[in-house]
């Protein structure tokens, strides 16, 4: 039996939106066992980013509690939460966002040099990585001499360099054309392999379906449908 | 590591970064400039009123005043030994009385300066006055440009000059204009009429007597006379050039506001551009602290390559101009003793702190915009609408 590496419960998150409350999630609860790799779908404003965001750290529930293995993440500090951040969550963004004044292995080589690495004792890492997804010969090209689906597989890098157990991707699709995203959905299924981290993608995007285990349909703010799938043969 | 970050951050900002160093290089090269050209304006007029009259201060009796040319004639006294022995390098025996000029039949009253024609302490333009001592069919005597403008006597107009003696008894003559002078200084020129001082002596009948005598240095103190340091003899122009300053300081303060300001509005907008760069670091779980710290020393690199640059530009420039000054002659008519070209003069302290204030508004304006988006939820700087 896997354990559980996130468990999500009765999570309701809100926000201000003029003098109204908008209710993005109300009473989510989920469990993520090791090495899932898992999508959550749902229409636009069903809750899928945020539900990400509050896994990843970035934000905080209004309600319920999230738990990463046994630390309650709403009991964290700041500083605590940054570390969090650092140390275990790998984050892939819908718009890359790229560090744009560095390089490709700069890009890369960033969340170790945050995480107090120094680069002598990582570069052999730095370029395995950024040659597994194909960029060694862009690694010295900073990110606006690079295409979509290359920017992309330079932000899955950068989230997997530092072997993170929980990889979030925001819509990692979004931007692709059908073949870049097959590459970079087959490229994030080798990784989860290799590697057992935790994927969870955000998408609305029908074709990352057939590459995941497991899919989670938000709807309003609430889970509709929680599928076990074939993933890729 | 952080260090190493900045600084490639720095360099590979591209125009926009090399654009704000060049600003605030020129804005730096601009504040010592105009802080050294003042400076510069300064020792000119200072040196110009040491070297035509106020030399190393001034021994006269305690109640005489300059502005009181009624008490002139009271106030006069015979130089004690240790001032009459001094050589002719040494001091400058100086006699003021007033008068009365009519030229062109109009009353203008004038202060007659006799001075020793032998000094070699001031630096002034009578040497023709030497040259026509012997005469007794009018009274030599020169004036200034100012003078020349006002009483609109040239060189060899004559005018009737009265005076009074030291028993009360009144006598005129002529007098005659042997030349228009450049006194460079207004005190000596406006209202003057120089003459040699044994001339004004024996007119006067005040044998022996001066007003002033003055001197490289204080040579101590007499029981009978005041010694007057030049500060002091020249504060009236120091008072002004001060004001000077401090409306400079003004200008100053508003070119450093507005650099401030460039730099500032640049490095927010810089910064309002990369808060999505920001809101990534976050998520890598970079702390607050650290991101400021990268941000801010970003700026200070930027703020150390305006001084760089500053230096670059400026020492070649400030070089150039030393070799040409700035000519203003222009202001003749001012009532400042500099009428020439003046050059910059850098005061060590003075770089140092217009240098170290223009590094600090660099560095505030780098820090107070990531310092606020540092302390922003990561969603809202990864979504760019932090500020």
């Amino acid at each position: 039996m896997d354990e559980t590496v996130i468990r999500i419960e009765n999570v309701v998150k809100t926000y201000p939106v003029g003098i109204e409350v908008f209710k993005a999630l109300r009473g989510v609860s989920l469990e993520v066992k090791k090495g899932a790799f898992m999508s959550i779908v749902g229409p636009s404003g069903s809750g899928k980013t945020t539900l990400l965001n509050l896994i990843g750290g970035l934000d905080t529930p209004t309600e319920g509690s999230i738990f990463f293995y046994d630390k309650k993440l709403s009991h964290m500090t700041r500083k605590e939460m940054s570390a969090y951040r650092r140390d275990n969550i790998g984050f892939i963004f819908q718009s890359y966002n790229l560090l744009p004044v560095y390089t490709v292995y700069e890009n890369v080589l960033f969340p170790l040099l945050v995480m107090g690495k120094r680069e002598g004792d990582v570069r052999k890492s730095v370029e395995d990585m950024v040659a597994r997804v194909g960029l060694a010969e862009c690694a010295n090209k900073r990110p606006n001499q690079l295409s979509g689906g290359q920017c992309q597989r330079v932000a899955i890098a950068r989230a997997l360099v530092k072997r993170p157990p929980i990889a979030l991707a925001d819509e990692p699709t979004a931007n692709l054309d059908a073949e870049n995203s097959r590459q970079i959905l087959e490229l994030m299924t080798e990784l989860n392999r290799e590697m057992k981290t935790v994927f969870i993608l955000s998408t609305h995007d029908e074709r990352v379906s057939k590459f995941v285990t497991r899919e989670v349909k938000l709807e309003d703010g609430m889970i509709s449908q929680d599928n076990l799938m074939d993933g890729l043969k | 590591m952080i260090a190493k970050l900045a600084w490639i951050q720095f360099l590979r900002q591209g125009a926009r970064a090399w654009l704000n160093v060049a600003v605030t290089g020129l804005t730096l090269v601009t504040l010592i400039f105009m802080t050294s050209l003042l400076n510069g304006f300064q020792l000119q007029a200072s040196k110009n009123l040491k070297s035509t009259d106020v030399g190393g201060g001034h021994y006269r009796l305690p109640d005489f005043d300059i502005l009181s040319p009624t008490e002139w004639e009271d106030q006069t006294f015979s130089p004690p030994p240790f001032l009459k022995n001094l050589s002719d390098t040494e001091k400058a025996e100086v006699l003021v009385l007033q008068g009365q000029l009519f030229p062109n039949r109009r009353l203008y009253p004038v202060q007659l300066r006799g001075i020793d024609l032998k000094q070699k302490l001031l630096d002034l333009p009578l040497e023709p006055l030497s040259r026509q001592e012997n005469g007794n069919e009018y009274i030599p005597v020169i004036i200034g440009t100012r003078m020349s403008e006002r009483s609109r006597l040239q060189k060899g107009d004559s005018a009737v000059l009265r005076w009074r003696d030291r028993l009360g008894v009144i006598d005129a003559r002529d007098a005659k204009v042997i030349e228009v002078a450049d006194f460079l200084n207004p005190r000596v020129d406006e209202g003057v009429v120089w003459l040699s001082l044994d001339r004004l002596r024996i007119m006067t009948r005040r044998e022996g007597e001066v007003s002033w005598v003055t001197v490289t240095h204080n040579l101590g103190s007499d029981k009978h006379l005041e010694f007057l340091e030049p500060a002091t003899l020249m504060s009236d122009i120091l008072n002004l050039l001060k004001q000077d300053r401090r409306n400079a300081k003004v200008l100053w303060a508003i070119l450093l506001f507005l650099a401030g300001t460039s730099v500032y509005n640049s490095q927010i907008l810089n910064v309002f551009k990369r808060q999505k760069e920001i809101g990534a670091m976050m998520a890598f779980g970079m702390e607050s602290r650290t991101i400021i710290g990268l941000y801010t020393l970003e700026g200070t690199i930027s703020g150390f390559g305006a001084i760089f640059f500053a230096f670059i530009f400026g020492v070649p420039f400030y070089y150039w101009f030393q070799s040409v000054g700035l000519d203003i002659s222009h202001l003749s008519a001012s009532t400042m003793p500099v009428r020439e070209r003046i050059f910059l003069d850098f005061h060590f302290s003075e770089m140092l702190w217009i240098t170290l204030i223009m590094l600090s508004v660099v560095i505030f304006s780098a820090w107070r915009p990531v310092q606020k988006i540092a302390r922003l939820e990561p969603t809202v700087a990864l979504r760019g609408k932090g500020l």
